[in-house]
């Protein structure tokens, strides 16, 4: 029975031993085609399995098609069935043979076998070639008839196979009605469900040019139709129960009575055993009671037990699963779960990305009445064999001493960890009794004089040796031999591989300086020099800032370095609760598991793209990394290629707006794009800008646009384009789709441009902002920036104008290229409007 | 909506692949896919999802062999995941078992399977008893039967009545010469005890399994002595929920054969059947250890298929380990296996040896965690006991079965 075992291995269909048994088989099939020998259907079966095997193992046996074919003349089912497989699978590269094949497949559709009456149609609906769907029409008419479920339930799921080969030919057999028709009427759910399945497809795509779908679609959203199925739910095969939940979701009850009602009739179904139908209806839970605070709050309860018991009941993928969906819930109310911490204890053999979700589930369940007994779990799980879990366990007990409950303990656990000789424990330990000491200053006492016991040799990790420089440098007065060790550590400048270290080392021998200046002159002296002459730009900035500021005033210099400083009450969250939002509302969806930000459906081709349901895409941007270096030292080249250039031409530091203020500020030492870096530069810099952003590339031609594009309104408060990553590169949104435009300028607009920051300021007005300015009358250029209200759609302008000849050319980019013409439209009003305002 | 299934066997060759929609996945997935779980590891093989560079991906590892589903559209996870759990768990039930060759041997079965289980990417029909109508299992008995009467095909002749039956888990017209029902409760003790000795968790994961050979439609009822301890339940869809909720009475017509009825947990158990008390003392480079097992809780059964697991730090460079009862086994990944099986009535087993650590190491800083397993046949140690089990219309002759096992889940020792 089994096929040849040697074939099976055959790594790749162009090995010469898969070809010539091939040819084998092809003439054993052509033997056997109009062969009615006793017997023959077991050979046939033989040779069949062969052929399929072969396909299976990736083999292309499609030369054989037409034998398959002349071979499919049989009444035994099992032969059928795999005629039916292979036919599927080959008929879409031989569309000419494929058509040979119309005829037994129609022949089989009316047998009398309801079971070959199916399955004929579901392979005749699977053939996948545009040019036959005529041939489909017919036998779905019938099989929608069929008095046999099993043939109507393939015969839906064909009308919606069919339309997506040929849109056309399906709504013009007013198919959609037909199914409409079986929603409602048929007494089998298994086709009331796939009729779902498939008008909600078929309606989604039709909606965008039909206003009857459009309607129909919405019907499907209405209460006689949602209380139809909700009333039958029980009726429906699990997986046809979540296809109900998933357009429940998408109703909307008129008063709360109502929500109640679908509550109730729903509750049974969080027992359900299948875990995809517990989600869905934990969904339509979450959902329905948004705008109810109080019960809201029951639902967390009530949904909690259930998915507690799906995390220990089911396979291990079943349960991370699951485990991500609590891990939700629990960071948006970790009261509800409070006591359910133990839960969420770790055990040894679980992979570290469950223990990761655990930890921080753990770190957030804490309260008043838990911490000790989850600190004291955490810290078992320090000495724990994965050295990356004992890091992020290290990390949990600071995080909870920061959320301020009995903090005693904890400082006394975190001391402890200093005292464990492992590298990585000393190192993360630093990092938190850092943090720690920044919110309670009260407890330096009791850490400076263990901090003060370890060695700074036995610290090789940047963050802890920041974090230790740090602590010498802000309590200098308490350690007797901060400045000693400060000034080793300063001889060792050149051996020191992190800026960030070399940072805090400079700070930290100001602050020592100010606090004993005797003992610590020579190493500031050293400090400062050795900071002078580094590479690194922002060290050589902050030593050169820390020289002259000496140099002015020292005690100003005290006032700016080591002001007196406020327990820090609140650390900025790593995770907005805007992103933690936006995730809330795609429970029960992918990106709970992946642990990612919903990324939007994938880039389709043209024939998948329509079984998209509810697309809301993302910033389809790409993102390019630009090394800060690059940046600022790309442009020697072509400073030398073009000679010195005019000084007027020179470009202006961008006029910062409140919002890129702040992102400014908040990023500050590794934004290499500041001000001063950018005025330094030589008037060629222009280039270097241009081609990161983009602007320079030629320009595409314009995109078709859509029939009436909705009015675009743009953001005022955009958001900065720059942003700084971790490692302190910066990521710069390159659109690749652009659009160019020639306008005029009113007269008064170029005469306003005589002073060019006024262009600048009135298309602020219009939630335009300005990134660069620069050039010289009468050419002057500027590059803009907007972005969509409510969505993340950027648009970047280059804008070159003419005064004298009131020409400006503009070229817009934008990630969603639909809306650049609207843009257009609106840049242009604001632009006319200019002068005349 | 699913796109594609593949079967992937454990040196990641493709076994078999079943495309589901008119647009076609390529296999390349699958070399890109096997890259990750070349160079990641174990810990890939566990994230059920994966967000591909042009897919989402599903997974899961049954006996080696991999079920992966490419998806481009946002669906809910458990839909997926659960959908292959199935497909595994139906496999394995016709081939009897999941490898390899039982796959390469059976492939026309199983695509004959997936083409009823899933059409156009939606789960249609996966409740194994309909299956079976529609598709004889490659077993002995159908294949002497097609012998006996020249019939070849392994197909059922008629189309299921179930399909258009109102308990759409049964098939009418199963008749029985002898009929009988068996009710067993397993259960599974997940607990952690931390490195003083003391019990941090303690839970009980419970499953009532029924197997029910039973001619007709019947219509069971079966209750507990004491359902209130159960924290919570969930069913199988032919229990009915309306007398749960008033009298925590399950009331069912069950599918024929063996299936799950519920499952609960129990929470917070105070006390668990067998202790396991690690020392651990190092000084100077090497490290005595010696650990004791032994009865905390007598049942009154017999517990038996006692183990312990537990593995090395990476610290250690060798270990000497013996034990006075039963086998101890030290594999080259520093793994330890301790086979105790029952517990001997005169002398509590001990583990003790020594282990020598790396050059320059003084003291031991990172402990093992201990996994103990063992079977308790006859208890159910969340103390749940079950009632009765009536039939509403009691044929001429039935016979009721009741069993209970209790065995170890996660049970964790640290030391």
């Amino acid at each position: 029975m089994a096929p040849p075992a040697q074939t099976n291995r055959s790594p790749s269909p162009s090995q010469p031993s898969g070809k010539s048994e091939v040819t084998d088989l092809k003439s054993q099939l052509r033997q056997l085609a109009g062969s009615r020998l006793p017997g023959v259907d077991d050979s046939k079966r033989e040779l069949f399995k062969k052929v399929i095997s072969y396909m299976t193992i990736g083999i292309d046996v499609s030369s054989v098609f037409g034998e398959m074919v002349m071979c499919s003349a049989t009444s035994d089912i099992v032969l059928k069935k795999m005629c039916y497989l292979y036919v599927g699978n080959y008929a879409k590269v031989n569309p000419d043979l494929a058509l040979l094949t119309i005829n037994f497949l129609q022949r089989d559709c009316k047998d009398e076998d309801p079971m070959i009456r199916g399955l004929a149609l579901r392979s005749l609906s699977s053939l996948n070639v545009a040019n036959l769907v005529e041939y489909l029409v017919g036998p779905l008419n019938a099989g929608l008839k069929d008095n046999n479920s099993y043939v109507r339930i393939v015969a839906v799921i064909g009308v919606l196979k069919l339309y997506h080969i040929s849109v056309t030919t399906c709504i013009d057999a007013d198919f959609p009605a037909v199914l409409k028709h079986l929603l409602l009427n048929d007494q089998d759910t298994q086709v009331v469900a796939n009729c779902l399945l498939a008008l909600q497809e078929i309606w989604n795509g039709e909606a965008s040019t039909s206003g009857d779908a459009m309607k129909e679609r919405e019907a499907l959203l209405s209460k006689p139709f949602i209380y139809y199925l909700l009333n039958r739910i029980k009726e429906f095969s699990e997986w046809a129960q979540c296809l109900v939940l998933d357009l429940v979701v998408k109703y909307v009850p008129a008063d709360s009575n109502e929500i109640f009602d679908i509550m109730n009739l729903l509750e049974d179904r969080l027992q359900h055993a299948n875990g995809a139908v517990v989600l869905a209806t934990a969904k339509v839970f979450l959902h329905l009671t948004l705008s109810m605070t109080d019960v809201h709050q029951q639902v967390y309860e009530r949904i909690k037990a259930p998915l507690l018991t799906l995390v220990s009941s089911g396979s291990p993928e079943q349960s991370y699963a699951v485990l991500s969906h609590l891990h939700l819930l629990v960071m948006h109310a970790p009261y509800v779960f409070s006591a359910d911490y133990k839960h969420f204890y770790c055990q040894y053999n679980e992979p570290s990305y469950v223990k990761k979700l655990k930890l921080e589930m753990l770190t957030a369940v804490a309260n008043e009445s838990s911490t000790y007994e989850i600190v004291t779990e955490l810290c078992e799980y320090a000495a724990n064999v994965d050295i990356p879990i004992a890091r992020e366990s290290i990390r949990a007990v600071g995080k909870i001493a920061l959320q301020q409950y009995d903090v005693n303990a904890i400082v006394d656990r975190l001391l402890q960890f200093l005292e464990m000789e492992k590298d990585y424990v000393t190192a993360e330990a630093l990092v938190l009794v850092k943090d720690l000491l920044r919110k309670y200053p009260q407890w330096s006492h009791d850490c400076i004089a263990v901090v003060g016991n370890i060695s700074s040799q036995n610290v090789q990790e940047p963050k802890a040796k920041a974090a230790l420089i740090w602590m010498l440098g802000e309590y200098s007065q308490d350690m007797s031999d901060a400045p000693y060790i400060l000034e080793s550590l300063t001889e060792n400048w050149d051996e020191e591989h992190s800026a960030e270290v070399r940072l805090h080392l400079l700070t930290a021998v100001m602050k020592c300086f100010f606090k004993r200046p005797p003992e610590t002159q020579k190493a500031l002296g050293a400090a400062l020099a050795a900071g002078l002459a580094d590479f690194h730009q922002d060290v050589h900035d902050r030593a050169l800032f820390y020289y002259r500021l000496l140099q002015h005033n020292v005690t100003v210099a005290e006032r700016v370095v080591n002001p007196p400083k406020q327990a820090v009450s609140v650390f900025a969250d790593t995770q907005s609760s805007e992103v933690k939002d936006r995730i809330f509302d795609e429970f029960n969806s992918l990106s709970v598991v992946y642990q990612k930000e919903h990324r939007g459906p994938f880039e389709f081709s043209d024939e998948l793209g329509s079984l998209a349901i509810g697309t809301e895409s993302d910033v389809p941007a790409h993102v390019v990394e630009a090394n800060d270096k690059d940046l600022l030292l790309g442009t020697p080249d072509k400073e030398e290629s073009r000679g010195a250039g005019t000084n007027g031409s020179a470009y202006t530091a961008p006029l910062y707006d409140t919002s890129l203020l702040s992102t400014a500020t908040q990023v500050q030492p590794e934004l290499p794009i500041s001000n001063p870096a950018a005025a330094g530069l030589s008037p060629q810099s222009s280039l270097a800008i241009d081609d990161l952003l983009g602007l320079g590339l030629p320009a595409a031609p314009a995109p078709t646009l859509a029939p009436s594009p909705p009015p675009l309104k743009l953001n005022a408060g955009a958001a900065c384009l720059f942003t700084a990553s971790p490692t302190g590169h910066i990521l710069i949104f390159v659109m690749d789709r652009s659009l160019s435009q020639e306008l005029s300028v009113s007269p008064q607009g170029a005469a306003a441009l005589t002073t060019p920051q006024t262009l600048p300021r009135h298309l602020q007005g219009h939630s335009i902002h300005c990134i660069a300015s620069g050039g010289q009358a009468p050419n002057l250029k500027f590059f803009f920036f907007a972005q969509k209200a409510e969505e993340s759609s950027i648009f970047l302008i280059e804008c070159k104008i003419n005064t004298s000849s009131a020409k400006t050319q503009i070229t817009i980019k934008a990630d969603d290229q639909s809306m650049s013409q609207a843009f257009s439209t609106l840049f242009q009003s604001a632009l006319s409007r200019f002068g005349t305002s | 909506m699913l796109q594609c299934i593949f079967i992937l066997s454990d040196s990641g060759e493709v076994m078999l692949e079943k495309q589901l929609i008119g647009h076609k996945v390529d296999r390349s997935i699958c070399a890109w896919f096997w890259d990750q779980v070349i160079s990641q590891g174990d810990s890939f093989k566990q994230q059920s999802v994966i967000a591909s560079p042009t897919h989402y991906l599903f997974q899961i590892v049954r006996e080696g062999i991999t079920f992966l589903a490419c998806t481009q559209l946002e669906m809910p996870p458990l839909m997926g995941i659960e959908f292959l759990c199935r497909v595994a768990d139906v496999l394995s039930d016709y081939l009897e078992g999941l490898n390899e060759d039982v796959i390469k041997d059976n492939f026309v079965i199983v695509y004959e399977l997936l083409d009823e289980m899933i059409d156009n990417g939606f789960p249609l029909t996966t409740e194994p008893n309909i299956l079976r109508e529609m598709i004889a299992p490659p077993n002995i008995v159908s294949k002497m039967l097609s012998v006996v009467t020249g019939n070849s095909s392994n197909m059922g002749v008629t189309l299921p009545g179930a399909t258009a039956s109102c308990v759409p888990w049964r098939t009418t017209d199963i008749k029985y010469a002898n009929n009988e029902v068996y009710v067993d409760l397993v259960e599974e003790m997940d607990a952690i005890i931390n490195r003083d000795g003391v019990l941090v968790k303690c839970e009980i994961y419970g499953e009532v399994q029924v197997n029910s050979h039973i001619t007709g439609v019947p219509e069971l009822t079966l209750s507990f002595a004491n359902p209130s301890i159960m924290d919570d339940v969930s069913f199988h869809p032919c229990v009915r929920f309306r007398p749960w909720e008033s009298h925590h009475i399950l009331s069912f017509v069950p599918p024929d054969g063996l299936f799950k009825l519920m499952s609960y947990r129990v929470k917070k158990l105070k006390t668990t059947p067998i202790y396991v008390k690690p020392q651990i003392t190092s000084d100077a480079g090497t490290c005595r250890i010696n650990v004791m097992v032994g009865i905390r809780n007598d049942t009154g059964k017999m517990i038996d298929s006692i183990t312990l697991q537990f593995q090395l730090p990476s610290c250690v460079l060798s270990a000497d380990l013996t034990a006075n009862h039963g086998a101890v086994t030290v594999f080259s990944n520093k793994m330890c296996n301790w086979s105790i099986d029952r517990i001997p009535k005169d002398r509590a087993p001990a583990l003790s040896g020594t282990l020598l650590l790396e050059t320059g190491l003084e003291r031991l800083h990172v402990f093992p965690s201990f996994r103990v397993g063992f079977r308790i046949q006859g208890v159910a140690l969340s103390g749940l006991q079950l009632d009765k089990l009536d039939l509403r219309v009691v044929p001429s002759r039935l016979y009721r079965g009741f069993r209970a096992l209790t065995r170890s889940g996660l049970f964790e020792v640290r030391s």
